[in-house]
């Protein structure tokens, strides 16, 4: 647990100093990735805690920004928009969940798929409403209460500042007795029927509870980008976040929110040099899953046991004499 | 009143009848055992009961109470748990992490999605106690998937014990193990509280004789014979079922 607050304290100092070491460039691009990286967690809940696989996790992203967007031009207070757009998401994960939890594996994912096109061809057609192709300019601007954050620096620390509360809620929720529920019907879901819970409703709350963050975080995306289109819903983009879970770590809380940094990141810096920058990222992300398995998170573990190795081999002998007294008492 | 009454069930798969018109009756503390040979229905009989499998026909009741249509996961809030004859554990959690679940699924907290579970004192204290009087604390934060299958197989019965049911479903407790686990399991077995009325299917026989008191039969889905150990000792049509007749002694 202390080591857990360590690293915590450190990540803190690190956003909080981040702004005052990059360029204005680099500031937006780190409010982007707190956005993605929001988005890739509430995506890796359900990947890695529920073992529920969805390609069409974008649509709750794009309800999420366009409640802020279309809402927005009736109504201006930040606060109300933000939460409107959370219970729209995670009302709409709610409903669908229900009979999509009825599937499992690759039923699942040919019908989040299929939802999300579903969503992504309605903000397409509904163009009085959506503004169709076009896309949409939202005219609200971010307010907390202490004048509009307009400000690159301003908009990096909310952000930063949202992205670390959906850390501590995930986190809170994970270690909750219906966190840990959920992974037990992930791990077996016919003996948990057996000792008397109904998977049913674990697997729907974990998924409402990823479909309001994916929409809260598609939410922040509409203030901070300040323009949206239906390929905010389009299963290219469910793609996109289901391969930062994947290279960040499945199983893991934070591993997806580092994912989503690199994500960003590597398209940024490839993008700059060269317009072909998909096929250098595709084959870095190809030798990423093949050398990293199990995700950038396990190299954090293996560089840290290096780092402690002393420690960390003392830890593993004392382990081995407890395993050997152990067999000799048996 | 008896606490489990099995009425006259009935289940076939397409044209296969697996069960006909079987009637089992478990009193209030009883250890109930079902013998059988290989594909004689014991285990569809289990999921009949238990209804992972829906019954064609025949009524299945509860202390007095109808079962036969609630859903598996509703029986262990009745007092109703079984194990299974494959393992079905968690595997890449440790014994306490299955201990947790099991033990939180009759707790009121199991919705709660604040409040770390650990935090909840009395589920220690529930953990603490069955892996001390089992005497696995030592294996407490090993992964299932590293326990020897002996300890595994303990731990099955351990899982459909914490939600401390009348009546506990044992599927072949002691199948696959070595003599000397089986010899402990019987153990075991007969360690649990005459509070806990047990239906158990089960192949050894010596462990069959050391724990019933009471014995159904059960070949080609129909009850041979139901009564005392004596009783099925002594009977003909038993011993031609086992030890002629073509068929093959089992155990």
């Amino acid at each position: 647990m202390k080591k857990n607050l360590l690293i915590m304290f450190l990540l803190l100092i690190a956003a909080a100093a981040l702004p005052f070491i990059v360029s204005e460039y680099g500031i937006n691009l780190a409010a982007e990735i707190c956005i993605m990286a929001i988005f890739a967690m509430s995506l890796g809940l359900i990947m890695g805690y529920a073992g529920m696989v969805s390609l069409g996790h974008a649509a709750f992203f794009g309800i999420g920004s366009y409640t802020v967007t279309i809402l927005g031009s009736h109504l201006s207070n930040f606060y109300l928009l933000i939460l409107g757009s959370i219970v729209l998401s995670g009302l709409v994960a709610l409903i669908t969940g229900a009979i999509f939890i009825r599937t499992s594996k690759f039923y699942f994912l040919m019908i989040t798929l299929a939802f999300g096109q579903l969503l992504f061809a309605l903000t397409w057609q509904l163009k009085d409403l959506t503004g169709g192709a076009d896309g949409m300019k939202i005219s609200s601007t971010m307010n907390l209460g202490f004048g509009d954050i307009v400000s690159p620096l301003g908009i990096y620390f909310v952000m930063a500042g949202a992205a670390i509360l959906v850390y501590i809620f995930l986190r809170f929720f994970v270690h909750s007795p219906a966190g840990k529920i959920i992974k037990g019907v992930m791990e077996n879901e016919s003996r948990m029927k057996a000792l008397g819970y109904d998977p049913r409703i674990y697997k729907l709350l974990a998924y409402s509870v990823s479909g309001a963050l994916a929409g809260f975080s598609g939410s922040l995306y509409g203030y901070f980008n300040l323009f949206i289109s239906p390929d905010l819903t389009n299963w290219m983009f469910s793609g996109q976040v289901m391969i930062m879970v994947i290279i960040g770590g499945v199983g893991t809380l934070i591993g997806p929110a580092i994912g989503a940094g690199l994500f960003i990141f590597l398209q940024n810096f490839i993008s700059t040099y060269t317009e072909r920058w998909p096929l250098i990222m595709g084959l870095l992300l190809v030798i990423l899953v093949i050398v990293g398995k199990g995700g950038i998170i396990h190299w954090f573990d293996l560089l840290r046991s290096k780092i402690f190795y002393r420690r960390s081999q003392k830890r593993m002998e004392y382990a081995q004499n407890h395993a050997q007294k152990e067999e000799v008492t048996n | 009143m008896s606490l489990l009454k099995v009425g006259n069930i009935s289940k076939s798969f397409k044209t296969l009848q697996v069960l006909q018109n079987v009637s089992v009756e478990v009193q209030p503390g009883e250890r109930h055992v079902i013998i059988g040979p290989n594909g004689a229905g014991k285990t569809t009989l289990f999921n009949c009961i238990t209804n992972v499998l829906s019954i064609d026909s025949g009524t299945v009741y509860l202390e007095g109470q109808e079962i036969s249509h609630l859903p598996s996961r509703k029986l262990v809030h009745l007092g109703m748990s079984r194990t299974f004859q494959k393992n079905n554990l968690f595997g890449n959690l440790t014994v306490e992490e299955n201990l947790h679940l099991a033990l939180t699924s009759t707790k009121s907290y199991r919705y709660q999605i604040f409040n770390a579970l650990l935090k909840h004192e009395d589920l220690k204290k529930d953990t603490d106690e069955v892996l001390e009087q089992w005497g696995i604390s030592s294996r407490r934060n090993v992964k299932v998937n590293f326990l020897s299958y002996g300890e595994q197989r303990l731990l099955e019965v351990l899982l459909a014990m914490a939600a401390k049911p009348k009546l506990l479903l044992l599927d072949e407790p002691t199948s696959g193990m070595s003599p000397a686990e089986t010899i402990q399991t019987a153990e075991m077995i007969k360690k649990l509280p005459r509070s806990v009325s047990i239906l158990i299917i089960e192949h050894d026989m010596e462990v069959v004789f050391s724990i019933a008191d009471k014995i159904t039969v059960l070949h080609h889905g129909e009850v041979i014979l139901s009564g005392t150990p004596e009783e099925v000792r002594n009977n003909e049509q038993v011993r031609q079922i086992y030890f002629g007749g073509g068929a093959k002694a089992h155990a």
